[in-house]
């Protein structure tokens, strides 16, 4: 993987998508979590997503209490401490998107972006290899996964 | 005699941060980073992941090769900085060299320090805290060896586990009555030494060398506090680290154990900044300067640095001591005060099943120490709460619980966290600057 690296301090010339969930929609019915682990497995295939394969990790994270839920992900923070924390380099900015994505090849599953992720958004991911896993924005998509399939509008794209 | 804008003495985690700082704000001005070592910024505290195999030599770099290129970054790989002259901002090298500056960085990091042993001078030993440490591990364990590392802080135990995996029989003694003294707490500490020690590992808690005896190459014997003698193929010297402060010092610039800097990360002279692990920065969660010789905080303090060297003022936000682990499949993460010294604390603690372990350390209403062995995810969310100094009243008893987060914040903070988008860091920032 071809690494474009971008400036942490350096800001704007890019449009970041973000993602905002609406804890008022949601009703936990965790769709999000379900189409993350589909994009991000090797066959993009439901069945096979979760059946055949070895299940990817999910990226969204629905919290719930009660009445109350929402779903969270990565917020691609515009001063993000994993960035900064990262010990070989792996967690970047990516100088086209500006969103902060992960280079498996280059992590070594150190773990410090855990440590220090103030949303718990970055997580180890259970592969043979030691790696964290986040969320990436669906590169492939105009729209993320958990966006797209939310059947209430409780996650929304917002494009800065 | 070519003068720079910014020059940078020193070439790891704070002189890297700061440069990429510094460009994010000044395109043009001229910057020099001076390093000792020849190579590119590689990251020191992957070393042992290069001797266990986990990554080969490309993996060690924490910069794409073009970097100093891309950025316009004049790199003087090999050229130690020998004199600064804070008066006349100049800097002398190594080789003779002579530049003027018009803001400095010192980056200098530490050294290994080594400990009043009786015998260590005439004995041939290994430190590990450079690549080339690596690569003379690698070599000396071509075969296995019986190998003794002194000390078991966090290097003494990474080279340790690095022995290990290279095959050799591993002793580790230590001084105080447990391992990762600093970085756990009595709990963890066990945890950790029970699956060293069901690796094979010999761990000596409690115990210290008294004397070591040079046998040719690097054997040698080492004769312990309790009369006890270990013999070894190969010693290796882990018992802390000192910051680099003589080029400050004899600058002029004020060192009480590291190198004095206010909140942006200014030293006592106009236009000398300091990071790093050779800087005494400030502590967030004890509210007072101190070192704490972490990649992490080193990063962080090099990106202050860089963003106050490029004329934008932002306070540093404190660092605290973090620490992230793993030994033998056993994941351990740590941050802020593990360890409370007195009763003004309170400490929760959470036992789960599969052994995992969990404990917050709360003074007043702030969270000020986290630690989680086992299962790790969303420590995160803890760290942050540490490092934002917010109030945990409402919800200290949800801490620890499975599942802690967001949800059991007040809507008002959740939304605030959330949907601004904004990080921990910045947050701490703003609050100083309310402050």
């Amino acid at each position: 993987m071809k690494r474009r690296l971008g400036l942490e301090a350096e800001k704007g010339g890019w449009e970041l998508k973000r993602i905002i969930p609406r804890e008022e929609y949601c009703i936990g019915c965790r769709l999000c979590e379900i189409h993350c682990i589909v994009q991000h497995s090797k066959s993009r295939d439901i069945i096979k997503a979760f059946k055949r394969e070895r299940r990817p990790l999910k990226r969204v994270e629905v919290e719930e209490r009660g009445h109350v839920s929402f779903a969270l992900q990565c917020r691609h923070c515009d001063e993000a401490p994993c960035i900064t924390a990262c010990l070989s380099g792996a967690m970047h900015r990516d100088a086209m998107s500006g969103a902060v994505v992960h280079d498996p090849e280059r992590c070594v599953g150190c773990w410090t972006c855990v440590l220090v992720c103030p949303y718990g958004a970055v997580r180890p991911d259970g592969a043979e290899k030691k790696v964290v896993g986040k969320c990436d924005l669906c590169p492939d998509l105009e729209v993320p996964a958990c966006v797209a399939n939310c059947p209430n509008e409780a996650l929304v794209l917002v494009e800065e | 005699m070519q003068t720079y804008d910014y020059a940078i003495v020193g070439n790891s985690a704070a002189a890297i941060n700061a440069c990429d700082a510094i460009r994010g704000l000044d395109r043009e001005g001229s910057l020099a980073v001076f390093a000792e070592e020849k190579r590119r910024c590689y990251s020191r505290p992957l070393i042992s992941y290069l001797v266990m195999g986990d990554i080969g030599e490309k993996g060690m770099y924490y910069r794409p090769s073009g970097y100093y290129r891309r950025w316009g970054i004049d790199f003087y790989p090999g050229t130690a900085v020998r004199k600064v002259d804070a008066e006349r901002r100049l800097l002398e090298t190594s080789k003779g060299e002579r530049f003027k500056w018009r803001k400095l960085l010192l980056a200098t990091g530490f050294r290994p320090f080594t400990p009043p042993v009786e015998g260590l001078e005439e004995a041939r030993y290994l430190t590990f805290v450079s690549w080339d440490d690596a690569r003379a591990m690698i070599r000396l364990t071509s075969r296995p060896l019986r190998a003794l590392v002194m000390g078991a802080g966090l290097i003494g135990m990474k080279a340790a586990e690095a022995l290990h995996s290279r095959g050799c029989r591993v002793a580790v003694v230590e001084k105080m009555d447990r391992v990762l003294p600093l970085a756990l707490d009595e709990t963890a500490s066990e945890m950790v030494a029970a699956r060293c020690r069901e690796a094979g590992m010999e761990i000596l808690t409690g115990k210290s060398v008294s004397r070591v005896t040079a046998g040719g190459g690097y054997k040698g014997r080492a004769v312990l506090d309790d009369g006890a003698e270990v013999d070894f193929d190969l010693l290796v010297v882990a018992v802390g680290v000192r910051p680099r402060t003589e080029l400050a010092e004899e600058a002029g610039l004020e060192c009480r154990g590291g190198i004095v800097v206010d909140e942006h990360q200014r030293t006592s002279r106009p236009g000398v900044f300091a990071a790093g692990d050779a800087a005494l920065a400030f502590d967030l969660v004890r509210g007072e300067a101190a070192v704490n010789a972490l990649w992490p905080v080193a990063a962080l303090q090099g990106k202050y640095a860089g963003l106050n060297m490029a004329g934008r003022e932002v306070p540093y936000p404190g660092g605290n001591s973090m620490n992230a682990v793993e030994f033998f499949g056993l994941p351990v993460l740590s941050a802020g005060i593990v360890n409370p010294p007195d009763d003004s604390y309170e400490v929760i603690v959470r036992r789960g099943e599969n052994g995992d372990y969990r404990k917050a350390v709360v003074r007043g209403d702030l969270l000020v120490g986290m630690l989680v062995a086992g299962k790790i995810e969303r420590a995160g969310i803890l760290t942050s709460l540490i490092q934002e100094r917010a109030n945990v009243r409402r919800i200290k008893n949800f801490l620890l619980e499975e599942g802690f987060g967001h949800i059991h914040f007040p809507r008002s903070l959740r939304e605030e966290r959330i949907v601004e988008a904004v990080a921990g860091l910045t947050r701490a920032d703003r609050e100083r600057g309310r402050g």
